[in-house]
């Protein structure tokens, strides 16, 4: 065999490797349509055109109602009870008897597929949906290959923080149905659960000033997360939250808190939800007319300095030093961390049942918003209105996308509602009795309903709402009404920037954040950073700045 | 593969009514003619090479343009060379190929001679039941997939594994092995070893046969001990196979198991999970970057072929066959 | 040479394209040690270099069959006795068969066994059916252009497009979310194919000019004559190539994310047990429940005993036959 590959049989291959230039053709079987989608952002006056009308749902009133902040922020509603006849808002069944696929991402269980929920569902929406949960840790490669292979479903959800992965500003130019027509204006009314949802939220749906995105749990309150900490074991301490105002409090627990001999550290990782309180922006800033970068901003090495310093004293748990995050609730419902930094997501009704299954008493409490000098303002940039965004089709033909709208505003009715208690909790008897009048899922229910499914195609605005947990729907709503005030519009706020693929790895820049991490473990010092920042600079950081200037900040504005 | 087969197919070309030894000089339509059965069977391994394996060769065009699977490779704009730039100014790909000469280095130094001495040790067990016995069983895992293999490492090293459980019952602090990225290279080379050692013995032990056990009595007879035998008989009978496992294996230096690292990148993290594939996998078709990817992957492809050349020259220089012959 | 994970599986491509070159004998034959025990010559061993000999042995076969019995043994234990071993189970306390019981009732894994066994079958026709007939067309030294498609074949070896643009020849074909993809582009193994045309072009040989001598026709003599005399090899390539696509989950991964009812066991394993995601149709704890319940680990267990069981029951079969398998493609003639 060996005598195969020797140089004469190299040019025999050439040969016909070029035999196969014949499958060429097949390779551009891959394109076809396609427009090239246009970068930058919305104008004003396209998004103006665009937006929906709002119109307040006269539902359920809260039991502990919105506040209102400052640059349009405000608190989302609390319930403590549950109605004990819910009303229905929409009138017969919304769908005609289509079929259609929906693809969803699912952090956890995914229920049997066909199964008795799905049906229920099917019945009430009167469509066939054929609903594929894919795997949420998996879904920013899944998407991208189902988008290559032009396999897109009906209705699909692309969480807003993979914007920049996905491409979204393109797809929605060729992929996507313009929803615009539909809903713009006072379209919306056609759709009174949709119409009730507020116009921030639809405006991160919008790409090339027209309207695509479904938006599922928009907030007024819109934080990437907080400071959380161990409620139940600092106040014996005499540790509460309005002790701690500023970061060299924060720090002094460190000190206080830690016992490495007992196995306890005072703190896990709460960088990404520190650092902003040293003053450092989003990512953009304005001074004098001119862009900043976080990156060039001296607050960053602040910042930077204090969680070094937190990390070399030995606050900061090795578990959290080794980069093992998976672990890090176990570390915190255990009591081995103190404080943690984590998403807003956390703070919920499940995570109230996997405290105290590991420490009965468990509380989850949360810092308010600190500063870095006594005595001073705390301010926190808001995140964008909605992080879900679901999109229908291109393929679709008109009827089906009044269709699907309909079976939208089912999904989008608001708390307590019939609707509401359909998508959230099944068939009465067959998913859920009702415990308390609270409707508590039976093995059926918890098997079949999977709140990650439907409820990421569309939702009503975000409620707190933590059934037969009330003291964790007390605390998130006083922590939400404590802090609303402080929260501003970042640069750029909700404007959906799209960015050709150069640009974006340069928005990207891994190489820094690898380094910043490096750094509050303790691994690397400030001056790593700033080397690594000035290579990130000259590579290319100078030139997204140019980018931004030229195809967003004059062009578009600041969106403020 | 065949000097000796055209003398045999000379000798037995009588049956061809013609009679003539000079089968091979015929012409090309009586040949095509006559073998066209032939052919008409190598047709759908052929068809399947050039669609799977040749039509993604004219692929590698996306690497010199910004692909955008949405246009198709005819409409998409042209790059250059700006995605190799982009890729030679990423410090993630020189961490990646980093990791990838790093791996296969680790590995080379403490894989390849496990399966050699393995092969030495198995060769002295005189019963051949007992070594039918032990090659079934280190043949075993060679067929498992990587999936079950790191299954079994997880359950057994892992944090909540056996290992681990036994530690912390005795008040020992819990060894971090599978989530470790300071140790990662020497945990995956110990997954190859227990995976493929076993099956790699099947060569040497073949080599070891091939050797005339005369050589052996002679040397016994002339008062050699076990050690110098081995050192002067065995080895050098091993040589040739050696050399040509060491040429793949540098030929093969740029691929350490794509599944394995897929796999356990979540694991340990990027940083040190990171080799060239799984790098143009996640750069490039996970961001949606497909031209950035396979610019990598070209960049691998091209470094693979020189390796391989390279590593033949250095077997020729070694006076051996390598892949193929000078 | 860059690896390409829908093209190269493992089994077939190890361990590598050219073996060594031992000469051609058949195995275990003439070599009188290998009957007699100990040659006059050989010194008699040392007890410490016997002793060494025996517990590297035996450490070499533990390291293969501890685990296994481990897992084994967990996934036939009761609740109870994992609850008492804290995990694992390493001394049978308890046996049950509940949760085979369970996962052959739950849909997922029932239908991703089936899955994996309808892929592997199928699969294995085709590479084989694609095989035997390239190996056997290309086997004859004088045959047309014979030489040009073997050059054809090899370089496939060395040169391969790569991931990305291979992606993108099988869902520019329409294979995303279709059967095909997982068997197609990875059917044919030329190594494989070498093995059994080196097999066809050797052992064989005599008897196919027999039978052309008598006539037969070329689907005649490699149906009737070829085939019952390479049962051996066919048989281990066959192996070969059903271990790849039993053991095969990247394509699922890249082609099929989204479609769980089409996963096999490999992927169902990935995804349930090595990312510890809880099974469809167990318990979850609700929205938001990120890290929802895991499946008991009897339960995981069981899945890794599943994906064992079919390898283990054909193995003792085939593993006398593997140095053939391995060995012919190296033979040179």
């Amino acid at each position: 065999m060996r005598t195969e590959l020797n140089r004469r049989s190299f040019v025999t291959a050439a040969v016909s490797v070029a035999g196969a230039a014949v499958m060429t053709p097949l390779l551009a079987a891959c394109g076809g349509g396609g427009s090239k989608h246009k970068t930058g952002a919305n104008s004003a006056e396209g998004v103006k055109s665009a937006l929906p009308a709002f119109v307040a749902s006269t539902s359920v009133a809260a039991d502990i109602p919105s506040v209102t902040g400052a640059d349009g922020a405000m608190t989302d509603p609390a319930f403590l009870t549950y109605p004990a006849s819910p009303v229905a808002t929409v009138t017969g069944v919304p769908g005609k008897g289509g079929s259609y696929t929906a693809v969803t991402p699912l952090w956890g269980t995914v229920p049997p597929a066909g199964n008795s929920f799905y049906t229920a569902m099917n019945k009430a929406l009167g469509i066939t949906m054929e609903m594929k949960p894919a795997d949420g840790n998996n879904y920013a490669t899944i998407i991208p290959t189902m988008t290559a292979a032009k396999k897109l479903p009906d209705w699909i959800q692309l969480p807003t923080w993979w914007n920049p992965n996905f491409n979204v500003g393109e797809l929605a130019a060729s992929q996507f149905a313009d929803l615009t027509p539909h809903l713009a204006g006072d379209n919306i009314k056609k759709y009174p659960n949709l119409a009730a949802i507020p116009t921030g939220a639809w405006q991160a749906g919008i790409w090339g000033d027209k309207l695509y995105g479904i938006p599922s749990f928009s907030t007024g309150f819109s934080i990437a997360g907080t400071t959380f900490y161990r409620r139940d074991l600092l106040e014996p301490k005499g540790i509460t939250a309005d002790q701690v105002k500023t970061l060299d409090d924060l720090m002094a627990l460190g000190k206080e808190l830690t016992d490495e001999k007992a196995g306890t550290w005072a703190f896990d990782d709460v960088w990404t939800y520190l650092f902003p309180f040293f003053g450092v922006p989003n990512k953009w800033k304005l001074t004098d007319g001119k862009l900043v970068h976080k990156y060039e901003t001296p607050e960053l090495l602040e910042a930077l300095d204090w969680h070094y310093k937190l990390a070399t004293a030995g606050y900061l748990h090795p578990d959290a030093i080794a980069g093992n995050n998976a672990d890090a609730n176990t570390r915190f419902y255990a009591g081995k961390t103190l404080i943690q930094g984590g998403g807003t997501g956390v703070w919920n009704l499940a995570d109230h049942q996997s405290g105290t299954a590991a420490t009965p008493g468990f509380r989850r409490g949360s810092f308010d918003f600190l500063t870095a000098k006594a005595g001073a303002t705390p301010s926190l940039f808001m995140g964008a209105s909605t992080s879900l965004m679901s999109y229908l089709n291109a393929k679709l033909k008109p009827e089906q996308i009044e269709e699907l709208l309909a079976v939208a505003n089912y999904l989008a009715a608001p708390y307590g509602s019939a609707e509401y208690t359909m998508v959230n909790f099944g068939v009465e008897g067959t998913h859920y009795t009702r415990v308390d009048g609270v409707p508590t899922a039976n093995d059926e229910g918890k098997k079949d309903v999977q709140a990650q499914t439907y409820p990421f195609l569309a939702t009503a605005s975000s409620v707190i709402s933590n059934p037969g947990a009330d003291q964790v729907t007390k605390d998130i709503a006083a922590f939400q009404a404590a802090n609303v005030k402080y929260l501003y519009k970042p640069l750029f706020w909700n404007m959906n920037i799209s960015m050709p693929q150069n640009i974006a790895t340069i928005d990207t820049a891994q190489a820094v954040e690898d380094t910043i991490k490096d750094c509050y473990h303790g691994k690397k010092k400030v001056s790593d950073v700033q080397a690594a920042i000035s290579t990130w600079k000259s590579g290319g950081g100078d030139r997204l700045k140019q980018w931004m200037t030229d195809n967003v900040l004059s062009k578009y504005g600041t969106g403020q | 593969m065949s000097t000796a087969r055209s003398e045999r197919g000379k000798s037995t070309a009588g049956r061809r009514t013609t009679g003539k030894n000079g089968a091979v000089r015929l012409n090309w339509r009586v040949r095509l003619r006559r073998d066209k059965t032939l052919l008409l069977m190598t047709v759908p391994a052929v068809v399947l090479l050039l669609i799977f394996n040749y039509a993604p060769l004219f692929g590698l065009i996306t690497a010199f343009q910004y692909y955008d699977p949405l246009v198709g490779v005819r409409d998409s704009e042209w790059a250059g060379l700006a995605q190799f730039q982009q890729l030679f100014h990423d410090p993630l790909f020189w961490g990646a190929l980093k990791n990838t000469l790093w791996l296969s280095l680790v590995q080379l130094v403490l894989f390849f001679p496990v399966p050699i001495a393995l092969a030495l040790l198995l060769n002295t067990v005189l019963s051949e039941r007992l070594r039918n016995f032990i090659q079934s069983v280190v043949y075993l895992p060679h067929f498992f997939s990587w999936v079950l293999a790191i299954t079994i490492f997880q359950q057994m090293l892992g944090g909540a594994g056996i290992l681990n459980h036994f530690l912390r019952q005795n008040d020992m602090a819990p060894w971090d092995i599978t989530t470790n990225p300071h140790t990662f290279a020497l945990l995956v080379t110990s997954q190859a070893i227990w995976k493929e050692a076993g099956w790699g013995i099947i060569v040497f032990l073949a080599a070891l046969a091939a050797i005339n056990t005369d050589l052996y009595e002679a040397a016994a007879v002339d008062g050699a001990g076990r050690w110098r035998r081995m050192w002067h008989i065995t080895l050098p009978g091993l040589r040739g196979v050696i050399v040509l496992m060491l040429v793949l294996r540098l030929g093969n230096a740029l691929t350490v198991g794509f599944e394995q690292f897929l796999i356990q990148r979540e694991a340990v993290g990027h940083e040190s999970a990171d080799v060239l594939d799984t790098f143009s996998f996640y750069y490039g078709i996970a961001t949606g970057n497909y031209s950035f990817g396979a610019a990598a992957g070209l960049f691998k492809s091209v470094i693979s072929l020189l390796l391989i050349w390279g590593a033949n020259k250095l077997a020729h220089a070694f006076g051996e066959d390598g892949l193929y012959r000078r | 040479m860059s690896h390409s994970p829908t093209t190269v599986r493992e089994g077939a491509a190890q361990p590598g394209p050219t073996a060594p070159a031992p000469a051609p004998r058949p195995a275990r034959t003439g070599r009188p040690r290998a009957r007699a025990g100990r040659a006059p010559w050989e010194e008699p061993p040392t007890l410490i270099g016997q002793g060494a000999k025996g517990i590297t042995l035996a450490g070499v076969i533990a390291a293969v069959a501890v685990p296994l019995w481990i897992i084994g043994l967990t996934s036939i234990s009761t609740p109870g006795a994992v609850n008492r071993a804290g995990g694992l189970v390493i001394w049978p306390d308890g046996i049950t068969f509940d949760a085979y019981q369970q996962m052959l009732g739950d849909g997922t894994v029932r239908t991703a066994l089936m899955v994996s066994f309808a892929i592997t079958v199928v699969g294995t026709l085709v590479s084989m059916i694609v095989s035997v007939m390239a190996a056997y067309g290309l086997s004859r030294s004088e045959s047309f252009a014979h030489r040009p498609i073997l050059t054809l074949l090899i370089v496939t070896m060395f040169v391969s497009g790569g991931l990305i643009p291979t992606f993108l020849v099988v869902t520019g074909l329409g294979g995303y979310d279709q059967w095909w993809s997982l068997i197609l582009p990875s059917a044919v193994s030329v190594f494989n194919i070498l093995v059994l045309r080196s097999f066809y072009s050797t052992t064989s040989a005599d008897l196919i000019d027999a039978a052309r001598l008598d006539g037969a026709g070329d689907w005649r003599i490699l149906w009737s004559v070829v085939l019952p005399t390479s049962r051996a090899v066919t048989a281990v390539i066959a192996l070969f190539y059903a271990v790849g696509y039993w053991n095969s989950f990247f394509n699922v991964m890249l082609y099929m994310p989204t479609s769980a009812e089409k996963w096999p066991l490999q992927y169902v394993l990935l995804t349930y047990v090595n990312r510890g995601n809880g099974l469809p149709g167990s318990v979850n704890s609700g929205f938001g429940a990120a890290n929802s319940q895991t499946a008991p680990l009897t339960l995981q267990m069981a899945v890794v005993v599943l994906t064992l069981v079919p390898l283990l029951m054909v193995y003792p079969f085939m593993q006398k036959h593997f140095r053939t398998g391995v060995l012919t493609g190296a033979i040179k003639g």
